[in-house]
């Protein structure tokens, strides 16, 4: 499994696993997406390109999901699949992705959830046995 | 759910958390609930409560309102006043939507008037009202313009012929708070902010036509235009994407200034600076704009809904009479005076999932209200009522001056989903004679009453501590959702 939906009273949140910790990071970029539409009917059109970095790992996590949030509510870009091309986990953390998708389309694409922001609440990124799973609230 | 032990009750309407809760805590928490509400009560909020507590310069207690749920640092229904000298000021305290509030319209229009067109009704406004995930607003500011909405607030809309003048003064702060700064807004948030002024947004926010099915004060009621049977409109909602990327822009400035100012929080999200580093001033110039440009989308789709009224029932403004009632902000963060033990005191009171209750008198209330205390208005769920209150001396004295602003989810979103499986929520509403327009999949079964505290539970518990007044009640019977 790549990620689930973690069900909490008001908002609701992602947990999303991964091989490494960058993998975990796609996967839970992927299914904050999801909790916004259907990606099943996301097309890959256009192309973008982010850069973030923070003094932390969990820094990283809110920082890289609200880029994507910034895009999606500024721009209407949303993903259906990403490459993670540089990750530092160690701080300062740093990661650059590519991410294929289009522009959201209230005609062809399902609207679910309005999502605001990444939080830091109850936040987790952590190596389980060999593992690394991911938990974050989104405020919605 | 059962009660954590160690709180305590103080009377029908308060339980007490003692200041030895948890380590740390430098005031007890005041939770208002009853023994109803009580069974609700999450340990999370609880918690949250208990943590409000440890921040530094908190003055009186750390308090919670009925209608209170677990958020991010501080609860949904928290009420916490700093000392602007020796306290801070926290993004968290305010939430991501700030000035997140609710607006209040009255008419002319008896219920049954309304009854035969109310699908029309119902249907153009969910038409014109933008709403939901991926919406486009009618309005693109560029950046001049952003500028001055963000320094104006819901001026800028009635200088753009969206309203009028004598709309401003039954505004909240005048629809307008002064000391906003549109030179510490980052690019971002003006780029996510240039679509979205003049749309409804999703979730929780709605659109609704209400009539007036319960008087409780007439006199209260008559002096602010209500009478039964009358139609009403509420609209909630708030500063949109430009409030979230200010208060996500903030939280990183603030996280950095905890190091700084060696800052100890028992939470992340209670990130905060003292209030007189240029962090905090920077954040509180920032929330103002981000207020402002909350006070100028509620102006716009105000204007929309009576431009709206006007052609389907194809009267004339001043046979219709759709004046604003009062508009309030409950996700925000002021500077105001209180006494305290007998002393005169500066705070900055931050209210989040909360709404200001000032009383007759008070200085900052518009002439037309001073002597009747200030509107307080009650959003509920889409199925059941929402609540029209009048602000009391006793909330000055006890709660800064504030009191609950919903109804409060009790119910995750799958739980929802889950409940509502095979059922269809808009026929369910439409036998009970609301019509419901939703651009979600899943908002009318996310956000169907069981999903939700009862309001009246939570408003009775504020009338009957005393920090508001029931004046009335409204009963939904068009709603646009997003």
């Amino acid at each position: 499994m790549q990620y689930e939906v973690l069900d909490i009273s008001g908002d609701a949140g992602i947990k999303a696993y991964g091989k490494t910790c960058e993998e975990a990071f796609a996967n839970a970029g992927m299914g904050m997406y999801s909790l916004i539409t259907d990606i099943g009917n996301i097309n890959e059109r256009q192309e973008i390109v982010i850069e973030v970095k923070s003094d932390s790992i969990e820094g990283l996590l809110v920082a890289f999901l609200n880029d994507l949030i910034f895009r999606f509510d500024t721009y209407g870009f949303i993903g259906k699949r990403m490459e993670i091309i540089a990750f530092t986990h160690q701080p300062p953390a740093f990661m650059k992705a590519n991410i294929y998708g289009e522009k959201f389309d209230i005609d062809r694409h399902e609207r679910r959830l309005l999502v605001k922001a990444a939080t830091y609440h109850n936040i987790r990124v952590e190596k389980i046995n060999d593992k690394w799973e991911i938990e974050v609230i989104f405020d919605i | 759910m059962s009660l954590p032990e160690r709180l305590k009750r103080i009377d029908a309407n308060k339980l007490e958390v003692p200041k030895d809760y948890k380590p740390g805590m430098r005031t007890n928490g005041v939770i208002y609930v009853d023994t109803v509400l009580e069974k609700e009560l999450e340990s999370g909020s609880v918690e949250q409560v208990a943590n409000v507590a440890t921040l530094p310069g908190i003055v009186g207690a750390s308090m919670a309102m009925p209608d209170i749920h677990t958020g991010y640092g501080f609860p949904i229904g928290g009420v916490a006043a700093f000392d602007i000298k020796e306290g801070v000021i926290s993004p968290g305290g305010v939430g991501y939507d700030i000035n997140c509030g609710v607006r209040l319209l009255r008419s002319n229009l008896k219920r049954e008037t309304l009854v035969p067109r109310l699908k029309e009704l119902a249907d153009a406004l969910y038409n014109e009202i933008p709403s939901g995930v991926g919406s486009k607003g009618k309005i693109r500011l560029g950046p001049d313009e952003e500028e001055k909405l963000l320094l104006k607030g819901a001026q800028w809309a009635v200088e753009k012929g969206l309203g009028d003048v004598s709309d401003l003064e039954k505004i909240e702060s005048g629809g307008c708070l002064d000391g906003a700064d549109p030179s510490i807004i980052s690019q971002r948030a003006y780029e996510r902010g240039r679509a979205q002024q003049g749309t409804l947004g999703s979730g929780n926010h709605f659109l609704e036509v209400q009539y007036v099915d319960e008087i409780y004060d007439e006199k209260t009621a008559n002096a602010l235009g209500l009478f039964k049977d009358q139609i009403t409109v509420m609209i909630h909602t708030g500063s949109r994407g430009f409030g979230h990327q200010v208060c996500t822009d903030f939280l990183e400035v603030m996280s950095r200034a905890v190091q700084k100012y060696n800052i100890d929080l028992p939470d992340r999200e209670l990130a905060c600076a003292p209030f007189n580093s240029p962090e905090a001033q920077d954040y509180l110039a920032a929330m103002k704009a981000a207020a402002n440009y909350a006070w100028g989308n509620r102006q716009c789709l105000m204007h929309w809904t009576r431009e709206i009224f006007m052609s389907v029932f194809g009267m004339p403004p001043a046979e219709l009479g759709m004046t604003l009632i009062y508009d309030v902000a409950h996700n925000i963060a002021k500077v105001e005076e209180h006494i305290v033990n007998g002393k005169k005191r500066k705070l900055v009171v931050h209210r989040k999932g909360s709404t200001r209750a000032f009383p007759p008198g008070h200085p900052e209330l518009p002439a037309v209200y001073r002597n009747l205390g200030q509107p307080v208005l009650i959003p509920g769920d889409m199925g059941r009522a929402s609540f029209v209150l009048i602000g009391t001396e006793k909330a000055m004295s006890e709660t800064f001056g504030s009191t609950c602003h919903g109804a409060g989810r009790i119910m995750s979103r799958h739980q929802a989903l889950r409940q509502a499986k095979g059922r269809a929520i808009w026929r369910e509403m439409e036998d009970k004679g609301i019509i419901v327009r939703a651009a979600g999949r899943g908002t009318l079964a996310e956000e169907m009453s069981e999903a939700y505290k009862d309001i009246s539970n939570v408003v009775d518990v504020v009338h009957n501590a005393g920090i508001s007044k029931k004046v009335a009640r409204l009963r939904p019977m068009g709603v646009v959702k997003g």
